[in-house]
């Protein structure tokens, strides 16, 4: 039991939840707080999801924090100044993102770029791109635009309704999909995946598209819940999203984790961040704090391995 | 120095690596250790240089006990080890390889005069001149990398130098500069522990040769008083004799190969019959492991064909091979074959991951009736598969493989480190298998293994087919001689 990351990651949260509804009954245990808690980590969720399948298969991506603002930004841009229906806009941006997506994949398995250096160049690229698209910020979107990140639906707000989908979606896949299953295989021997007949470069390609498209759609879902895209957006994200995935389960050996892991990994974190704010921590110690739990988190499991 | 060792004892698990061995090396001497995969070789090389400890037993050197801490310690008692995959630094210069903590100046700045003038002093007492000791590394030959290493490790001034195999991948022509560095170490008093498999080498540098099998200690002889197949006798014994060896083998070519090339092969021709099992033998580095990832699409070919039940096929990707019912267990089962970290049964599933969606409970059930049918002994089909013992993983890799339904096995060193026990249990089912119709490609570098289950084999020398051999006609002998010149 011990060695589910799931089970003790879920018995955490639980157990954190109940100490602090005794230490503020009034604030923390609120449907509104709640529901802030989920709209706040939605967007790092539904990235995360795919940064979870890249660790899997043994790979990490570092520009899916500027592909959020850059998927915002060419939605916005293309809205403001050239009067695009926003569906087109939408379906532009997500293009966009898959394009950055399938980019990275191909100059990594296909050149051989190593992935960290491959996608901590594209994170500036495209970085630069949307600033490009967004200068100081676009604001005053279609009216459906907006709508598609500020309805609410049982009390919460339609990005934690994504997320949830996508959450679910993802899972079904990874238990029912052989394709999905291969990702497992690639990660815990690349060689021997091979030599299983796994198209392992291709599998790996896909991989990244599946990210930009996710990072796309958070993009897309960020700046329509705020109403504005930002150049800023998404900064820091990706080192968020990839300690969520750890705390998930994840190793960075490849091999090991499970999507929901993901989510739990990012609603951690989320709650983390709420109870520092409502026991009016600094802001700035939120991120000293948050590093490390990493720390201990992956310290311990080291620790546990070692006894193994 | 004199080195011996007194009823020496190792085990990992259930595995007796070593029972009781004692054998003594005299100072100055070249004594040569032989033995097939998992005779202990490997484990009596570790003992030496301290990386483990024995269950029981003693070292003693110049007759006094020392127990080897570990492998700094080993250094410092004068006993140096060259192993058979590289330690060098392709980034730095010889010198620098050759002496980890260099001479230094003030503020630990290196002395690069020093340093070159010592290494220079080094070189030319192994009269190596070719290269220099400001050379960067990665300029080298192999050869020339090998005799790095040897002066990396006499730089200790060690007494007594362990090599492992450290012609396989040499030329005949850096074999005799290696030799002569040999003698001219034998000649300071430095004494030689070689390990190697190729008895000719055997025969013409080393002056005594202790054999092992099964980690036991059979025998030590003079190499001027004995004949290669003594050795080999000693090595191979006589207790595989109980594996039915009835052929199978009919007169259908299920595969045939045509003119083949490739990197690592040249002109590769022969057929494949259904219910064969055709050997493959051939000295490490021969070809065979290039030719069979060939076959299976994982390596690429330059020209020639294959062909399937007389369909010509072009396997591009494994994918492909294992549609059209190839199989291939790779050699080396922990980094090609097998997911360490997955369990039983999904190692089973794992090579059928296309087409139909997944469910474990299925994959389970499948995976419990080839334990039950290859005698998998595992607690559960949901075990790690790093719990498990070589054997019992190789089953499991085997189990993968029917899985995909296949005609044709390619099997690369299916028993590579596998007891003695477990070894006898594959041979029982590839005799099986071929009863059942399936066709086997086997690759072994033991001759006794390529002798007894083979109906008919196949000699390859540097990427070439040099005979096909009947099994009733051919012997050790003949195969080697085909092999090795």
């Amino acid at each position: 039991m011990i060695k589910d990351r799931i089970v003790t990651l879920s018995a955490t949260i639980l157990l954190l939840c109940i100490v602090m509804s005794s230490l503020y009954p009034s604030q923390f245990p609120t449907i509104e707080n709640f529901s802030q808690i989920m709209l706040n980590l939605s967007i790092d969720t539904i990235v995360a999801v795919g940064m979870m399948l890249l660790m899997i298969s043994g790979v990490f991506d570092l520009s899916v924090g500027s592909i959020v603002a850059f998927s915002g930004g060419l939605a916005g841009y293309l809205m403001y100044y050239h009067d695009v229906n926003f569906l087109l806009a939408i379906a532009a941006a997500l293009s966009g993102s898959l394009l950055i997506g399938f980019i990275n994949g191909f100059l990594i398995t296909k050149i051989g770029i190593n992935p960290m250096i491959q996608t901590l160049a594209m994170m500036g690229v495209v970085r630069g791109l949307a600033l490009m698209l967004s200068g100081s910020g676009i604001q005053n979107f279609p009216y459906e635009y907006n709508y598609i990140g500020q309805v609410k639906f049982l009390g919460l707000q339609s990005p934690v309704w994504y997320m949830f989908a996508i959450v679910l979606i993802f899972s079904y896949l990874f238990k029912n999909m052989a394709f999905f299953r291969r990702y497992y295989f690639i990660g815990s021997n690349e060689k021997a995946a091979h030599l299983s007949g796994i198209e392992v470069e291709k599998m790996k390609l896909w991989a990244f598209v599946i990210v930009g498209l996710l990072a796309g759609i958070a993009g897309i879902l960020l700046s329509s819940r705020l109403g504005a895209a930002l150049s800023t957006s998404g900064k820091g994200l990706e080192l968020r999203v990839i300690t969520a995935v750890i705390l998930g389960g994840a190793s960075l050996a490849g091999g090991q984790g499970k999507i929901v892991g993901a989510f739990l990994g990012a609603a951690f974190m989320g709650i983390v961040g709420n109870i520092l704010i409502l026991s009016r921590v600094s802001g700035y110690w939120q991120e000293i704090i948050l590093g490390i739990i990493l720390i201990l988190a992956v310290g311990i499991d080291q620790l546990i391995q070692k006894k193994k | 120095m004199k080195l011996s060792v007194k009823n020496i004892a190792k085990s990992f698990e259930v595995v007796k690596a070593l029972q009781d061995v004692s054998i003594e090396f005299h100072e100055g001497e070249v004594h040569a250790i032989c033995g097939e995969n998992g005779a202990g070789k490997s484990t009596l090389m570790n003992i030496l240089t301290g990386n483990i400890q024995p269950d029981a037993g003693d070292i003693l050197m110049d007759n006094k006990i020392v127990t080897i801490h570990n492998n700094q310690h080993a250094r410092s008692l004068g006993i140096n080890i060259v192993y058979q995959e590289r330690s060098l630094t392709d980034g730095l210069s010889v010198a620098e390889n050759i002496f980890p903590f260099p001479p230094t100046k003030s503020f630990g700045r290196i002395n690069f005069v020093q340093l070159h003038q010592q290494t220079k002093a080094l070189l030319q007492q192994l009269e190596i001149l070719e290269f220099s000791p400001e050379t960067m590394v990665v300029t080298l030959s192999p050869a020339q990398k090998t005799l790095v290493e040897i002066a990396k490790a006499l730089a200790t001034n060690p007494a007594i130098l362990l090599l492992d195999e450290p012609t396989a991948s040499l030329t005949d022509k850096e074999t005799t500069i290696l030799f002569s560095v040999i003698r001219t170490l034998k000649q300071r008093g430095v004494t030689v522990l070689y390990i190697s498999h190729r008895m000719a080498e055997i025969k013409l540098i080393a002056d005594r040769v202790s054999v092992l099998k099964d980690g036991k200690y059979q025998d030590t002889l003079l190499t001027n008083n004995c004949t290669t197949e003594d050795i080999i006798r000693l090595m191979v014994g006589r207790d595989l004799q109980q594996v039915n060896v009835a052929n199978h083998a009919t007169n259908e070519v299920i595969l045939s190969i045509k003119n083949l090339y490739g990197k690592g092969f040249n002109d590769i021709s022969f057929d494949l019959k259904k219910g064969e099992i055709l050997g493959l033998g051939g000295l490490v580095g021969a070809g065979r492991t290039e030719l069979a990832m060939a076959i299976f699409g994982a390596k690429k070919i330059d020209s020639g064909a294959i062909l399937k039940n007389d369909q010509s096929i072009h396997n591009k990707h494994p994918k492909q091979a294992i549609a059209n019912g190839i199989a291939y267990l790779p050699e080396e089962r922990k980094t090609l074959g097998v997911f360490l970290q997955k369990s039983i049964a999904e190692n089973i599933v794992s090579a059928q991951l296309y087409g139909k969606g997944y469910n474990a409970k299925v994959n389970n059930l499948k995976a419990g009736e080839y334990s039950k049918m290859l005698n998998i002994r595992s607690a559960s089909v949901q075990q790690l598969m790093n719990k498990l013992s070589g054997g019992n993983q190789q089953k499991v890799v085997l189990a993968k493989w029917l899985n995909t339904q296949p005609d044709v096995l390619i099997m690369d060193e299916p028993t590579h480190g596998i007891d003695i026990g477990a070894k006898l249990e594959i041979y029982k089912i590839l005799k099986q298998l071929t009863a059942n119709g399936k066709s086997i490609l086997l690759i072994s570098s033991e001759m006794e293994e390529l002798l007894l289950l083979s109906d008919r084999i196949v000699v390859m020398r540097e990427g070439k087919l040099k005979g096909i051999l009947n099994k009733i006609e051919t012997s050790e002998n003949e195969i080697i001689k085909l092999a090795a010149q």
